[in-house]
C-alpha cells in the first residue's frame, strides 16, 4: 500500500501557493497535514503529479482576535486549537468539537484547513463552521475573498475553493451573553467518523426565550446541512419548554439526502441524527441557562 | 523417583515478567518485514477486481519496462512448479479442495492473485501491478453462499451445488421421536457474520533460493510445518529448506498453515537471482487472507417439564469462500460434535453442510468450532425464555458437575476434568446475580435496559492427532552452567519463550535469568507442530520434562558420585546439586558441566558425556478438556442501539497455570475478538460479492474505549497431561460472543426481541427493537 | 509514469542525523525502517488507523505512514528505539508495559510505547476515560487492551483504584 509516485513542493508564502497551484493546475493537490489525503493517495484512491506542501507557510498558522472575531490560520494543527484557551473562551463550540476528531494523533498533524476543505460530510468542523456562519478567507490568484461557510460546501468533498485556490484562514464571529454551545454525535467507536451528528449554538435572552439557535448537522447528507426549520421551531421559545426530540424530528424532516451504508440506512441516521439534535439541543440550553 | 524431582516450583505458577518483552519493548523484534537480504526483491500481487471473472491474456509488457521490475509471474509460470501440495496438520488422504497458487482459467473471488510482479522496492512493484493488463470477462457470480446449494453458477466446476462437502445426517426418526415427545421444543436459526483474524502484523515471507537451499523466514505459528510443506511443493528434501521465524506479529489461526500467496513467493524464490521478499498489506490482508465465523444452523432442543435437556441437533451450513484452508469439512465436523456443550444431553445429532461461494476462502481463526457454543448459548437463552424461566435457572439444572465426569457426550466426545456447573456458579458469584436483576428491574422502571448473558462451553485442546501429538525440546546446559532450551516454538504473542523458561528452570532447579530459549528456527530446534490447537502448554511442558527428567537423572548421578552421596539424597536447586538437608554439603552446575564435557574421565561408570538431551513427550490422552462460562452485562442505548458493555466475567479453568499472567493475557485477548464479532466486526461484501471492509476505516477492530475490564475467575482441575496444565488459547474467541449476545437479548427482552442474526451493530440493534414492535 | 526527481532531506532520528536523498512518496515510516535501519517502527495498516507506526515528530506523537519523509526534512523524530534509556534500562513506560502483560505478540507495541510516553507527558495525572481515549488511536489484538490500559495506569503514578477499573481475580 504505497502512493503513486509525485513530485513535491514545499514554498514558504500562501502567494508562491497559488502561483504553483496556477501553473501546474489540476495535476497539483495541496497536501495540509495529509490525515486524509495521504490514506487517499497510500490506497491509491487519488493520484496527483504534484503535492504542494502547505507545512512550511508560517503565515498559515496561528490563532487571533481579528475585527471582534477569532481568526484561525487554515495551517493550524488541530491539537494546536485543542490546547488554545483563546479558542475556549472564544469560540467554544469549536473547541469543544475538536477531541472528536480522530485520535490525538491525527490531531497532532491534521489541520482545521485540511477538514474543512476536505469537507467530508461527517467531520466535525465543516458543521462547527456552517452552525456559526464562519467565513473561509481564499487566496487565489486575483486575490483574496471570504466565502461565507453557507456558500463553501457545494457538494460532497467539495467546496468554493478553486483548483487555483487556497484556504488561508477562518474567522469564527463571536457570540457574546447567554450563550451555550453543544456537540453531540454518535460514532460506531471512539473517534471514529460520525454515523450523525449535531452542532448547535443557543443564545437566550434575559427571559430564558431563544434569541437565536444555530443547528448543524453531519453525517447526514453530502454535505454538511443546517436544520433552519428546527431553528425556527426553538427560536423566541422559551428554552426549557422546547420539545427536543419534536425538534430532532423536524431537523431531519428537510433532510432529502442521508446516507446509506454498512453502518446504518437512511431511516436510522436520521433515527439518531434527531436524537443527536435533541441530545445537542438540551446541553446548550442548559449551558445558556447557568449563564 | 522422588529424588528426581526438582525442588518446589519457583517460577512455575508465579506471574514471571516474560523473557520476549525487552527486545519487543524496544524495538529490536526480528519480524519478517525487518529482514533484509543483499539483493532482495518485492513481491506485489496483481488481484482480480471482480468477484467471478474468467482470465484472459495478461499482459506485461509495460509492466516489465517499467525500470526497477525484474519479472512478472502468471498461474502458466508459477503453477507447473508445484510437486505436491497438502498439509502435514490434515494429512494428504482428504479430498482436499482446489488451492492453486495462481488464479488459473478464472479469478473465483474479488483479491484472487492473478500475477505476481517482482521488483526492486515495493512501491516500484506497486506501479508496475497497476501496469499489468489482465483480459477479464465477468461471470456471474455465487455470493450467498445460504442460495448456493441450489445455484446455476459454480464456484469450482468439479463441485456439483456449490458443495465442499457434508458430513452427518438430519435428524433421525429416534431422535424426531424424542423431539415428538418433549414437553418443550426450542428451535432458532442462528445466523453468524464473517469476521477475521485480522492480527495486526499481516501475512508475510521472504524466500532465498541458494540453489542448493532455500532459506524462508516466515510470518508463522508453525514453522516445520512451512518447511515440510514448501518442500514437498518444490520437489525438493525436507533438510533443504530451512523456516526462520523469531517474531510474529499475532496469527490467531490465519499463519497456522502457508496459504496461496505463500506458495507463489517460494515458487517464484526459486527462479530468481536473489531473495524475494513479500508483506502483505492491509487491503489484502482484509481481502485476501481469508474469512472465518459466515455460517448459520437451524438448532433444536427438546426439554422436560422441568426444563431438562431430552435431545439436540444442529443443522449447520458454513460458507467456505472460494479457496478454504485447510479442508473445511473437517474442522466443521467438531461444530457438530461439541454442540451439546458441557451439559447432559441424553441424545443429539448434527449435520453439517460446507459450501463455495465467490469470496475469501474460510481460514483457521481461534475456537474454529466455535459457532457449537454459539448456537447452543443463543438458544438456551431463547428456549429459557419462551418457557418463562431465567437463563440461569435453566442452566443449573442441565450443566455437567465435575463429579459427573467422565462422561461421554451423545456424538461420542469423552469429557473429562473438567467444572461446567462450578466455572458458572463461580461467574455468577463474581457478578453477584441476584443484585443484577434488582438492579435490572429498577433500571427498567426508569426506561433503562439492561441485560446480563452467559455461555459455558466445553473445549478440546491439545489434540493427539499424528502431527500434533507429540512435541520435542532439546535443553543443553552450557559448560558454565547456564541454559538454553530449543523448542519449535516461535513468538506470536503466545509467550511460549517464557513459559519454556519458566518450567525449565524449575525442573534444573537453576535461577530463571540463566535459561534462555532459542525457537523458531528449523535449522536448529527440534521438531514441532507449532501453535494451534490450544496445545503449546501442555505440550512443551511435557517436551520439556522428558528431556530435562534425563538430564537431572545424569546430573543427580555425577553429583552422587562427586559428593559420595545416594543419588536419592541429591537435590537440585540453586544452580547447584546439593544433599538434602545438608545444602553446604553441594557441587555447583558449572562443575558438573565441566566434568560432563571436558574431564569424561571423573564421570561414574555408564554415564554418558555431556550435559545436552533431546528428548520427545507423546501426548498421554487423546485430548485435554478445557472449561469456562463468560458472563457478560451490558446496557443498550434503545434510541441509537449502542451496546455498552458493563462488566465481563471470566471464570475459566485451564488446570494449574504456568504462568497467570499469560493465560489472564490469553483470555483477555481471545474475549475481546468475540466481543468484537459480535458487536464491531463484520467482514462484508455487496450483491454482487465487492469486499465493503478492506481498510481499518470500515472494518472495525475494537479499541481500548470498547472493551470493559475483564475479571477472572480461576478454577483449577489438573488434567491428565504433564503439569495438569490445559490449553487455553482459544477459549475466549469461543465464550465470548454468546455471552455478549445473550446479554443484549437480556436487555432487550421486555421489548419481545429474540436475537438470531449477527453482528449487533447499532443499526442492526435497532432494527430488532423496531421489528419487535 | 511520472519520473520523479530525488530530494536531499537531512532528518535526526533518536540524535542522529540522517541524510539523504528520497523520493517525495517515501513515507517517514519506510524512511525509518528502510534507510535508517530503525525497524521498530512497524507497519500495520499503512492508511492511518492502527498506529503501530506512531513516532515523535518534533516530540509530537503522529502517524509515520500518513507524512512523507521530505515533511521531516529538519526535524527531530524520536522511534522506539529512542525510548530506553542509558545502557538499555527500560523507560518508565515500557517498564510499566512489561510489569502489566501489556504486550503479547508485541508487533503494535512500539506505536503503543510511543504514543502513552507522548500521552504521559501531556496527561501526567490522567483519568481512567482520559486513558481509555488516549489508548484509542492504536490498535492491539492480542491483549484486549487489559495490560496496556494498567500499564499506563502505573506508569502514571496513580494509586490502584478499587472498583470496576481493577481487574480482579478469584480464587476457589
Amino acid at each position: 500500500m504505497k502512493p503513486a509516485p509525485f513530485d513535491y513542493l514545499a514554498p514558504t508564502t500562501a502567494e508562491e501557493v497559488v502561483s504553483a497551484l496556477v501553473e501546474l493546475g489540476d495535476t497539483a493537490k495541496v497536501l495540509a497535514g495529509g490525515q486524509s489525503l495521504v490514506p487517499m493517495l497510500a490506497l491509491r484512491l487519488a493520484a496527483f503529479d504534484h503535492l504542494v506542501d502547505i507545512g512550511r507557510v508560517a503565515e498559515l498558522r496561528g490563532v487571533e482576535r481579528r475585527d471582534g472575531a477569532l481568526w484561525v490560520g487554515a495551517g493550524t494543527a488541530q491539537a494546536t486549537i485543542e490546547r488554545s484557551a483563546e479558542v475556549a473562551s472564544a469560540v467554544p463550540l469549536l473547541a469543544r468539537a475538536t477531541p472528536l476528531i480522530g485520535h490525538f494523533q491525527i490531531r497532532n498533524r491534521g489541520t482545521i484547513g485540511g477538514s474543512l476543505v476536505h469537507a467530508d460530510p461527517a467531520a466535525e468542523y465543516p458543521a462547527v463552521a456552517l452552525a456559526l456562519d464562519a467565513g473561509l478567507e481564499v487566496l487565489g490568484p486575483d486575490g483574496r475573498r471570504t466565502v461565507p461557510a453557507t456558500e463553501f460546501f457545494i457538494g460532497l468533498w467539495s467546496t468554493a475553493v478553486g483548483e487555483q485556490e487556497l484556504l488561508t484562514g477562518v474567522t469564527f464571529p463571536l457570540w457574546d451573553g447567554r450563550c451555550g454551545f453543544a456537540v453531540r454525535e454518535f460514532a460506531r467507536r471512539h473517534g471514529d467518523f460520525a454515523v450523525a451528528g449535531a452542532a448547535v449554538a443557543l443564545e437566550l435572552d434575559g427571559d430564558d426565550r431563544v434569541r437565536r439557535c444555530r443547528i448543524a448537522l453531519f453525517g447526514l447528507g453530502s454535505t454538511p446541512e443546517r436544520a433552519t426549520a428546527a431553528e425556527a421551531a426553538v427560536t423566541g421559545a422559551v428554552v426549557g419548554e422546547v420539545d427536543l426530540e419534536e425538534v430532532g424530528r423536524l431537523a431531519m424532516s428537510s433532510l432529502d439526502s442521508v446516507p446509506s451504508d454498512l453502518h446504518g440506512s437512511s431511516a436510522y441516521r436520521r433515527r439518531v441524527g434527531g436524537s443527536m439534535v435533541a441530545r445537542a439541543l438540551r446541553a446548550a440550553g442548559e449551558e445558556a441557562r447557568g449563564r | 523417583m522422588t529424588s528426581l524431582e526438582a525442588t518446589a516450583a519457583r517460577y512455575v505458577g508465579a506471574r514471571v515478567p516474560r523473557v520476549e518483552d525487552p527486545r519487543l519493548l524496544t524495538g529490536h523484534g526480528t519480524f519478517v518485514d525487518d529482514v533484509t537480504r543483499p539483493g532482495m526483491l518485492h513481491a506485489c500481487f496483481v488481484r482480480s477486481p471482480f468477484a467471478r471473472a474468467r482470465l484472459g491474456r495478461i499482459d506485461a509488457t509495460v509492466a516489465l519496462d517499467l525500470p526497477g521490475v525484474r519479472a512478472v509471474f502468471a498461474a502458466a509460470d508459477l503453477n507447473p512448479g508445484v510437486h505436491e501440495q497438502w498439509y502435514t496438520l490434515i494429512g494428504k488422504d482428504v479430498p482436499d479442495t482446489p488451492r492453486p497458487p495462481l488464479a488459473e482459467g478464472e479469478a473465483r473471488f474479488v483479491g484472487d492473485p492473478v500475477a505476481l510482479v517482482v521488483a526492486t522496492d515495493r512501491y516500484v512493484a506497486e506501479d508496475a501491478a497497476d501496469l499489468v493488463d489482465v483480459d477479464y470477462e465477468p461471470l456471474p457470480p455465487v455470493v450467498d453462499y445460504t442460495t448456493a446449494l441450489a445455484a446455476t453458477e459454480l464456484v469450482h466446476e468439479a463441485y456439483p451445488g456449490n458443495l465442499a462437502g457434508a458430513l452427518g445426517a438430519p435428524m433421525s426418526e429416534d431422535l424426531a421421536a424424542v423431539f415428538g415427545g418433549a414437553a418443550h421444543v426450542t428451535s432458532a436459526t442462528i445466523h453468524q457474520q464473517a469476521y477475521a483474524p485480522v492480527p495486526m502484523e499481516t501475512r508475510g515471507m521472504v524466500a532465498e533460493w541458494s540453489g542448493d537451499e532455500l532459506t524462508v523466514w516466515s510470518a508463522t505459528q508453525a514453522p516445520h510445518e512451512v518447511r515440510m510443506f514448501l518442500a514437498r511443493l518444490l520437489g525438493i528434501a525436507e533438510h533443504q529448506v530451512r523456516v526462520i521465524m523469531r517474531d510474529t506479529g499475532g496469527a490467531f489461526g490465519q499463519k497456522v498453515l502457508p496459504l496461496r500467496e505463500d506458495m507463489c513467493i517460494a515458487l517464484a524464490a526459486m527462479r530468481l537471482p536473489a531473495a524475494l521478499k513479500w508483506i502483505e498489506d492491509r487491503r489484502e490482508n482484509l481481502l485476501a487472507a481469508g474469512m472465518s465465523r459466515h455460517e448459520h444452523g437451524e438448532a433444536q432442543m427438546a426439554f422436560d417439564g422441568d426444563g431438562r435437556i431430552l435431545a439436540a441437533h444442529l443443522d449447520h451450513v458454513q460458507d467456505v469462500g472460494a479457496y478454504p484452508t485447510p479442508w473445511p469439512v473437517g474442522t466443521a465436523m467438531a461444530v457438530g460434535l461439541l454442540f451439546p456443550g458441557p451439559y447432559r444431553v441424553p441424545a443429539a445429532g448434527y449435520r453439517t453442510t460446507s459450501l463455495f461461494s465467490n469470496t475469501s476462502g474460510r481460514t483457521a481463526y481461534r475456537g474454529p468450532w466455535q459457532f457449537e457454543s454459539v448456537a447452543r448459548e443463543v438458544l438456551l437463552d431463547i428456549a429459557a425464555r419462551r418457557m418463562g424461566i431465567d437463563p440461569v435457572d435453566l442452566r443449573r439444572r442441565n450443566l455437567l458437575r465435575h463429579d459427573e465426569l467422565p462422561h461421554t457426550n451423545p456424538n461420542g466426545m469423552p469429557y473429562s476434568d473438567m467444572t461446567p456447573i462450578e466455572t458458572f456458579e463461580q461467574a455468577l458469584g463474581m457478578l453477584d446475580h441476584e443484585a443484577f436483576r434488582r438492579e435490572q428491574a429498577d433500571a427498567r422502571a426508569t426506561g433503562r435496559y439492561l441485560g446480563m448473558g452467559t455461555c459455558s462451553y466445553a473445549e478440546p485442546t491439545t489434540s493427539a492427532m499424528a502431527f500434533q501429538g507429540t512435541e520435542g525440546a532439546t535443553v543443553r546446559i552450557e559448560p558454565s552452567g547456564k541454559v538454553n532450551v530449543y523448542v519449535a516454538g516461535g513468538s506470536t504473542g503466545n509467550s511460549l519463550e517464557t513459559a519454556v523458561v519458566q518450567l525449565t528452570a524449575d525442573a534444573l532447579g537453576v535461577d530463571i535469568a540463566d535459561v534462555r530459549t532459542v525457537q523458531g528456527d528449523t535449522a536448529v530446534t527440534p521438531f514441532g507442530a507449532g501453535t494451534g490447537g490450544s496445545r503449546s502448554g501442555s505440550m512443551l511442558a511435557g517436551a520439556v520434562e522428558e528431556s530435562t527428567t534425563v538430564l537431572r537423572e545424569r546430573i543427580v548421578t555425577i553429583a552422587a558420585h562427586q559428593l559420595e552421596a545416594a543419588p536419592e539424597d541429591i537435590e537440585l536447586a540453586d544452580s547447584s546439586a546439593r544433599v538434602r538437608g545438608t545444602p553446604a554439603v553441594s557441587v555447583p552446575l558449572a562443575e558438573i558441566a565441566d566434568i560432563a564435557y571436558f574431564q569424561p574421565h571423573r564421570l561414574p561408570e555408564g554415564v554418558p558425556p555431556g550435559l545436552e538431551v533431546s528428548a520427545r513427550y507423546r501426548a498421554r490422552s487423546p485430548l485435554i478438556w478445557a472449561n469456562a462460562t463468560h458472563l457478560c452485562t451490558c446496557e443498550v442505548d434503545p434510541v441509537t442501539g449502542a451496546v455498552t458493555v458493563l462488566r465481563y466475567i471470566v471464570s475459566e479453568d485451564c488446570g494449574p497455570m504456568i504462568n497467570p499472567n499469560v493465560v489472564e493475557g490469553q483470555i483477555a485477548g481471545g474475549s475481546v475478538q468475540g466481543i468484537g464479532g459480535v458487536l464491531y466486526e463484520h467482514l462484508a461484501y455487496d450483491e454482487d460479492g465487492n469486499p465493503l471492509t478492506t481498510t481499518f476505516m470500515d472494518y472495525l477492530l475494537p479499541t481500548a474505549t470498547e472493551v470493559p475490564v475483564i475479571e477472572y475467575g480461576h478454577i483449577e482441575t489438573p488434567s491428565p497431561g504433564p503439569g495438569g496444565y490445559k490449553g487455553v488459547g482459544e477459549g475466549g474467541a469461543i465464550g465470548a460472543p454468546p455471552a455478549v449476545i445473550n446479554a443484549v437479548a437480556d436487555a432487550l427482552s421486555p421489548l419481545g426481541v429474540e436475537i438470531t442474526r449477527l453482528p449487533l451493530t447499532p443499526a442492526a440493534v435497532v432494527a430488532l427493537i423496531e421489528g419487535a414492535r | 509514469m511520472t519520473v520523479v526527481r530525488e530530494i536531499d532531506v537531512e532528518v535526526r532520528v533518536n540524535g542522529a542525523a540522517y541524510r539523504c536523498g528520497v523520493p517525495p512518496r517515501l513515507t517517514l515510516a519506510d524512511f525509518l525502517r528502510e534507510r535508517c535501519g530503525l525497524t521498530g517502527t512497524h507497519l500495520g495498516c499503512e492508511h492511518g488507523v492502527c498506529g503501530a507506526c506512531t513516532v515523535l515528530l518534533d516530540g509530537e506523537a503522529v502517524r509515520s505512514c500518513l507524512v512523507f519523509a521530505v515533511q521531516a526534512d529538519g526535524a527531530e523524530v524520536t522511534t522506539v528505539e529512542g525510548m530506553a534509556g542509558p545502557g538499555d534500562e527500560l523507560s518508565p513506560v515500557q517498564a510499566a508495559f512489561r510489569d502489566h502483560h501489556g504486550l503479547q505478540c508485541g508487533f503494535c507495541t512500539p506505536g503503543f510505547v510511543v504514543s502513552v510516553t507522548a500521552f504521559l507527558r501531556d496527561h501526567p495525572d490522567p483519568t481512567d476515560e482520559e486513558i481509555r481515549q488516549g489508548l484509542s488511536g492504536n490498535l492491539c489484538r492480542c491483549t484486549g487492551y487489559q495490560g496496556i490500559i494498567a500499564a499506563v495506569r502505573a506508569a502514571a503514578g496513580q494509586h490502584a483504584r478499587r472498583g470496576r477499573e481493577e481487574p480482579t481475580a478469584a480464587h476457589p
